[in-house]
């Protein structure tokens, strides 16, 4: 495309009280002579934008717009087939600056250039769509949720190929006695599963494709194109898939952990799960394990093994409903009696009602209890032990069935704790990897992928193997681009939740074979058509990209050459900021756009200039809300946002203090356990690379202090402004940088 | 083992039910109840402690346990609670409960209070008069002027109630006696005070009923119990001084109007009836809750009020002269009275001696409440 | 926008915001129907999310950049459904639009707001601060447009606001529009409103200035918020050094909301850590009937705050407010169901956790679905509507989210059926 370019500066809101426009305009004629410079009173206005129209007519099919904030009057300026950048001079200048002098002259004007510069230097993009796209859904593990999956996508039209490791479906549902009924929580309070029903409607389903006995054995390519294979009975086949759901459930906490509560010391103390099969295998009658004698006095001990810091930490949210069921159970016999002892009831929501229902019975009791232990009392009888309980300090019960309300412990978590071993064993050293790979039994892998990062999706540090991102606005987000957990292997859920978390997982997977087959990223840049374009000829295969990319989508090859699997990126341009060698780039964004724009900042030698790299999800909209509380900000400080901060590249920093920029101040998203980062990794990656920055400032003999990274959240525009001016103080005290003017 | 074994009891559950408390089992021990209860002491305040054991079915920990009648089911508990769990509904089943329990003899104790038995409870009276007025051939109507005594002696009467009434005065006093040791043993406190001096307060205190006066939305009913309080004290009086007058002064009934006994008789009279139909019309007003009364309570607020209305009417008839009318009601009255006064260990009735003496301890025990 | 059918979300909370997105972003037409002037609801107006302590405007601002980089969306604010008529695949909907008297040529400059000589209760921040009659609902409003409360503005006040603007945006000739739709499916996301604490007659909410809600204490801690995020009580401005939060205010209460509002307990235990980040030497007292944290995370989270010493939870339920007429300290009685004992404890200021009341127990705008005595929408009755979040259980934002992602392919479904 033959660019030719349009500038046009607004001077409404205050613009033009602040900044000398015609100075501004002259800058973009004379200085960076530009063809076209248009000066509008209200750019925003019918008027103004009709102005732009008709340049456009005219063959205007670059442009650059000075007048406000990017995030506002997007409808107005939205200009289809051209490349338009945004420069902010209302609230980034207008809005946070002393009007009308020198200083906020000139940041107008370097904002001015720097976005020129980026036009100049950007392309418009073209999507990058591969070939021979599958649309077929993947849909790993045949429970509730999975059939749930299958069901909602295959009544949407798509093709699933549904892969369970038992022999049949159903997965923990088939092993209920009862469930809790759907809608209204009143007598019966216990009501068949019904899971027969569901399993045949999914084995029926024209759309659907089961395989049973069946496992992942090899999770190849990408969304779109995965080829995964399916091993089942000794059978292996390849199939094409487009995108998949990981609803391969959870496991119960390994009891034999729990002898404190009689686990193993007492056959008559039965965890809730056997408790299931007991009520299942007996119709309802409940015979205890050492002398099928029917059991008339069943203790419940919730939260077994949970909430506990030696065992599982968390609550697994469907414990206290389901044994209140239980206690049902128990009451089908009109003699029996079940004493619930709990640390808090957790029936959530409309939950409450099935509380209220269970335990308005004359033979449910319950208190809260800590129990500190289980103990014989004869005949096959048992004591709990317990103590805060409402009856007073230190009291027992006798029971004849115990039942430990044991926990969810996700299906990803033994394959996850194995991998965590072999990275933590790695880092000693192959030797000691070798003694890891060889002490240790490899567990059984769910999906298998063949990617550089790891066989499966990462957890997250402290959320002991759930495959969740800890996102609350976006809970479909996911490391694995294109996989989808649901259900209990995601996060600790009851039925009903898992189904509706089954229904939005089986959305993604769809909404993502749609994004790939038009070229779009996924959330959250689900309109970007850009993509990594990477000059491997210059690649010394430092696998810093491979490493880092928070997706996993860049596989090496033998030599460690960096292979983009392009419909697992989602744009962030971590890779790009990873790269020593600068190859990677978008077309409108790329280490030489932001490097140029940053060489085009003006440096006077009298003055004091830092440049900001600020994540544009949430710093920016910060800085922006600052300007619109009117928040002064020093004036010496230019912003250039980033996609994420992750993809903010060391050599910016070298750029900026060789040209005598006197300090470069990052703002990015906090990070940690409760990062906010939208690309998942970004900031604390850029945070990581920052740390290294020390060896540039040593090469260039300039002080640490120059250098400096804020993390902020979004809300924080109250207290921003004052955290840069204090870091502007910081770099004024250490005086001028020597490589000014030279 | 230190430890103390709790067994939960299903069918005293189910009893507490059957006894009015079908509410039990919807407590969830948020404590609101203690929290908005004025008569609770603010140490193991009730009655949050007692829903937990009235729901494991712990009587044990229920029926001595003085906190049961500290109780002046006053029902702010059953305003707030937020589960509809009634406590005060609960604490007035196990009142009743404890009551039948705690009789002597215990078949009495069922057949008072089971409301299905009262007229087996009212067929004893019933019988005994018939039989002693059959044997001594007065059942009939008399003659001339309406003189209760040709009817029904006043000697017999004296036999039947007084031996009749110091039975059920013994029995009282031995299953008072028994709570009072019971509640000492399974609450073993130490004393700060001594029984009389504690009992003394406890007896000032109920002449203002101050108590009542702290219930929140209930607090009308102050008025309402202290006239039936004070009509049963009148009546009582009325009782032994009508004995008086007939030994002593050797006077015959009928007593003329003017005389100053027939005043407080009739004053008492008075205060029982518009006391009682004024606790009956407060059980029906909605105060932010409805009482849900037991039968237990409705009979004998029923019969209370026919002692009442019959006592009256034996005075009103009388006066008109309808004999034929006078008599039989007059027998009825006395049915009546015997009810009150002989069943009273087993009534409702019951309630003043042991809430006398559970308040009386804890004030021994420093369990209580600024009245 | 293309001709093709699409689905009408009602609400543009974030459940109605998730659908519509999402639906938008699978390549389909979406319709949001958003009754205040802006978007976001009811997690606009929270300080921060539970747990993980982030605003809620961070997953806002990602969601309005999506709005903006999509054009399958088509928003109506201060919008409502007045009828619906028609089966799945084929609804006819007509909604209402009240006038917002400022039109797109709005920048958000402020001048309006400045010259307004009128003010209006600002309900954003329930009540507790006045705005101008011409105002922005908050400084990152979506869409970045004022809006004039005419019934606040008498005709003194028009004429300042008209003539301070440069850019022609405010019309005060505008008028209440009425517009059809039609539209394959309806996905109803109208979320909850905040239980009347004034109705809990014992917790005095009302009487009691220092006892507010905790909706109230979102908007006291919000650095936008009346206080500008500086926590201190309403009678006299005193940094709250001392505070108690009382759970379960109405909820698990059959006198008042039956079920439990599952966010409360997250909540308090989250502005637990405002009062304890702001004042360090703070104490915090939380009376509870139950804790209610389920989940990973959330019990994390109950963990880390059990681990502060200057935070006590107390088990019981708080049944009595009273006030101390001369310092207008806040006196709470409760029971310590594990102590014991009955207390009495003063505190600068009380929150009372209020619970959550579906938008549909007072507006039953759709029929055809039904609904409980609570209000709670079942829409099984009536093929192509579906309910989310909070509508069908309290629930949190999390659940709303993944429910609002499920509903966007019930109405994928309903389009191509």
């Amino acid at each position: 495309m033959e660019k030719k370019f349009g500038v046009y500066l607004c001077k409404g809101c205050g613009i033009e009280e602040a900044i000398d426009i015609e100075r501004l305009s002259t800058i973009a004629t004379k200085d960076m002579k530009m063809s076209l410079c248009r000066i509008h009173s209200a750019l925003c206005a019918p008027e103004g934008i009709q102005l732009i129209k008709d340049d456009i007519k005219e063959g205007v099919n670059t442009i650059v717009i000075g007048a406000c904030s990017p995030r506002v009057k997007f409808e107005e300026f939205d200009f289809p087939g051209t490349i338009t950048e945004r420069v902010n001079i209302r609230e980034f200048v207008a809005w946070s600056q002393h009007p009308k002098t020198d200083d906020t002259q000139s940041l107008a004007s370097d904002y001015l250039i720097m976005g020129i510069v980026r036009v100049q230097k950007g392309e418009p993009p073209e999507p990058n769509i591969l070939e021979d796209l599958s649309n077929t859904l993947l849909v790993v593990g045949g429970g509730i949720t999975g059939m749930t999956s299958a069901l909602e996508a295959a009544n949407a039209g798509y093709k699933i190929v549904l892969v369970e490791k038992e022999p049949q479906l159903g997965g923990f549902v088939n092993k209920l006695y009862k469930k809790i009924p759907t809608g209204e929580f009143k007598e019966p309070l216990i009501v068949d599963t019904d899971i027969d029903k569901m399993i045949k409607e999914v084995e029926i389903h024209p759309n659907i494709q089961v395989y049973k006995s069946a496992k992942v054995s090899k999770t190849d390519g990408q969304p779109g194109l995965y080829d995964v294979t399916i091993s089942s009975n000794g059978n292996s086949e390849t199939i094409k898939i487009g995108a998949i759901v990981l609803a391969t459930g959870w496991k119960p906490y390994d009891a034999n952990k729990l002898d404190h509560l009689g686990y193993g010391r007492f056959k008559n103390v039965v965890t809730n799960i056997e408790f299931e099969e007991i009520a299942r295998k007996n119709n309802g009658k409940i015979l205890r394990p050492t002398d099928r004698k029917e059991a008339k006095k069943v203790a419940f001990i919730l939260c077994a093994g949970q909430r506990d810091p030696n065992h599982l930490p968390y609550c697994s949210a469907m414990c206290c409903t389901n044994s209140l069921k239980q206690a049902k159970y128990v009451r089908q016999n009109p003699d029996s009696v079940a004493m619930i002892l709990y640390k808090d009831i957790r029936t959530p929501g409309r939950l409450e009602y099935y509380y209220s229902e269970a335990q308005n019975d004359p033979g449910v009791m319950l208190t809260k209890a800590e129990v500190t232990g289980v103990t014989n009392a004869g005949n096959g009888n048992l004591y709990v032990e317990m103590e805060n309980s409402f009856f007073g300090e230190k009291v027992k019960v006798e029971a004849d069935l115990v039942v430990l309300a044991i926990g969810m412990v996700p299906s990803t978590r033994e394959p996850q704790e194995y991998l965590d071993g072999l990275t933590a064993a790695s880092a000693k050293g192959d030797e000691a990897k070798k003694a890891y790979l060889d002490s240790t039994p490899a567990p059984e892998f769910i999906l298998n992928l063949s990617y550089r990062q790891g066989p499966e999706i990462p957890s997250l540090e402290g959320a002991y193997g759930f495959a969740d991102s800890n996102f609350i606005c976006f809970q479909y987000e996911t490391r694995r681009t294109g996989i989808y957990s649901a259900g209990a292997v995601k996060q600790p859920m009851n039925i009903a939740e898992s189904q509706e978390d089954a229904a939005g997982a089986a959305f993604k997977a769809i909404q993502c074979i749609d994004h790939i087959s038009k070229g779009i990223a996924m959330h959250p840049r689900a309109w970007d058509t850009t993509f990594p374009d990477v000059y491997l000829l210059r690649c010394t295969a430092c696998k810093r990209c491979t490493e880092e990319c928070p997706f996993g989508a860049i596989d090496e090859d033998e030599k460690g050459i960096p292979y983009y699997k392009i419909n697992r990126c989602r744009r962030c341009g971590t890779c790009m900021g990873s790269c020593p060698e600068r190859i990677v780039s978008f077309k409108d964004y790329s280490v030489d756009i932001i490097g140029s724009m940053i060489k085009s900042i003006d440096v006077p030698e009298e003055e004091f200039r830092i440049v900001s790299f600020v994540c544009e999800n949430d710093a920016y909209p910060a800085l922006d809300t600052a300007g619109i509380n009117r928040k002064t900000i020093d004036s010496s400080v230019r912003f250039i946002s980033l996609r994420c901060l992750g993809g903010m590249n060391l050599v910016w920093v070298a750029d900026a203090l060789s040209k005598g920029i006197d300090g470069v101040l990052l703002i990015g998203c906090k990070f940690g356990e409760n990062y906010q980062c939208h690309f998942v990794k970004g900031s604390e990656l850029a945070d990581y690379r920052f740390g290294k920055v020390g060896e540039t400032l040593d090469r260039l003999r300039l002080e640490a202090e120059r250098v400096k990274m804020l993390q902020v959240s979004i809300n924080e525009y109250d207290k921003l402004p004052e955290m840069i001016n204090e870091f502007v103080e910081k770099v004024k005290e250490i005086g001028h940088n020597p490589f000014k003017g030279l | 083992m230190s430890e103390q074994i709790i067994t939960p009891d299903l069918g005293f559950v189910k009893d507490i039910i059957a006894s009015g408390g079908d509410s039990v089992k919807k407590c969830y021990q948020c404590a609101a109840c203690t929290v908005v209860c004025n008569v609770t002491p603010d140490s193991k305040p009730f009655p949050r402690k007692e829903m937990i054991y009235a729901q494991w079915g712990l009587k044990d920990k229920l029926i001595n346990n003085p906190d049961i009648w500290l109780c002046h089911n006053c029902n702010d508990c059953t305003k707030y609670c937020p589960r509809g769990a009634r406590p005060g509904d609960i604490f007035s089943a196990m009142r009743r409960k404890f009551i039948e329990d705690n009789s002597i003899p215990s078949l009495m104790g069922k057949v008072v209070t089971q409301t299905k038995m009262t007229l087996l409870a009212l067929a004893i009276p019933f019988i005994l008069f018939l039989a002693v007025l059959g044997i001594t051939s007065h059942l009939r109507i008399p003659e001339g002027d309406i003189v209760y005594s040709k009817f029904f002696p006043i000697l017999y009467i004296e036999i039947i109630f007084i031996s009749a009434v110091s039975l059920a005065g013994i029995v009282y006093l031995a299953s008072l006696v028994r709570f009072w040791n019971n509640m000492r043993k399974s609450n073993s406190q130490s004393f700060s005070k001594g029984f009389i001096p504690a009992l003394i307060e406890t007896l000032a205190e109920f002449l203002k009923h101050s108590r009542f006066g702290k219930c929140g939305p209930n607090a009308d009913r102050r008025i309402p119990h202290l006239l039936v309080f004070f009509a049963f004290i009148g009546l009582a009086i009325t009782t032994i001084w009508v004995t008086y007058y007939y030994y002593v002064p050797k006077v015959n009934t009928p007593i003329p109007l003017t005389d100053p006994m027939k005043w407080l008789a009739n004053i008492s009279a008075s205060a029982l009836l518009i006391g009682g139909a004024l606790l009956m019309i407060n059980r029906t007003k909605n105060k932010g809750f409805i009482s849900k009364s037991s039968s237990f309570d409705w009979t004998f607020a029923i019969i209370i009020m026919l002692l009442c209305i019959t006592g009256i009417l034996t005075e009103l008839i009388r006066l008109a002269g309808i004999s034929t009318l006078a008599y039989p009601i007059y027998f009825i009255h006395l049915i009546f009275v015997f009810y009150t006064i002989v069943f009273f260990p087993y009534s409702k009735l019951a309630h003043m001696g042991y809430r006398s003496l559970a308040i009386t301890y804890s004030k021994m025990t420093d369990r209580d409440i600024s009245a | 926008m293309s001709e093709q059918k699409g689905v009408l979300v009602i609400g543009g909370g974030m459940s109605g915001l998730t659908t519509a997105i999402e639906i938008a972003e699978a390549g389909y037409n979406a319709f949001i129907v958003e009754r205040n002037p802006y978007l976001g609801g009811r997690v606009a107006q929270l300080n921060k999310y539970f747990w993980k302590l982030c605003p809620p405007t961070c997953g806002l601002e990602i969601q309005f950049k999506r709005i903006r980089n999509n054009d399958r969306i088509k928003l109506f604010t201060l919008a409502e459904v007045e009828d619906i008529k028609g089966e799945e695949g084929n609804f006819d909907v007509t909604i209402k639009v009240k006038p917002r008297y400022v039109n797109d040529k709005c920048v958000g400059c402020d001048a309006c707001a400045q010259a307004c000589p009128s003010y209006r209760d600002n309900e954003f921040n329930y009540g507790m601060n006045k705005t101008k009659a011409a105002y922005l609902p908050f400084d990152q409003a979506f869409p970045f447009q004022y809006v004039v409360d005419t019934q606040h503005c008498p005709e003194d006040c028009k004429k300042p606001c008209l003539d301070a603007c440069k850019y022609d945006a405010i019309d005060f000739n505008m008028k209440t529009d009425a517009l059809n739709l039609n539209v394959g499916a309806i996905v109803m996301a109208t979320g909850w409103n905040l239980y009347d604490a004034k109705k809990i007659d014992n917790l005095s909410f009302g009487n009691i200035q220092n006892v507010i809600t905790n909706m109230m204490m979102e908007r006291i801690s919000a650095p936008n918020g009346p206080t500008n995020g500086k926590i201190i009580r309403p009678s006299d401005g005193k940094e709250v050094k001392k505070i108690a939060f009382v759970q379960c205010a109405g909820s698990r209460d059959d006198n008042h909301l039956p079920y439990c509002s599952y966010i409360c307990c997250l909540a308090s235990l989250k502005q637990a850590t405002y009062v304890r980040e702001q004042y360090p030497e703070s104490k915090v007292q939380i009376f509870y009937i139950d804790l209610r944290t389920p989940g990973l995370y959330e019990n994390r989270f109950l963990s880390k705050i059990k681990a502060d010493t200057n935070v006590t939870l107390t088990k019981g339920k708080v049944a009595k407010v009273s006030e101390d007429s001369e310092t207008k300290d806040v006196i709470i009685e409760a029971e310590d169901v594990q102590g014991g004992r009955k207390i009495k404890e003063r505190f600068d200021m009380v929150v009372l956790a209020a619970g959550m009341v579906p938008s549909t127990k007072d507006s039953k705008a759709l029929k055809d679905v039904s609904y409980t005595p609570e209000g709670f929408v079942d829409t099984s009755t009536k093929k192509g509507v579906y309910a989310v979040g909070t509508l069908k259980s309290p629930v949190d934002v999390a659940m709303s989210v993944r429910d609002a992602t499920g509903a966007a392919l019930k109405g994928i479904q309903s389009l191509k059926r």
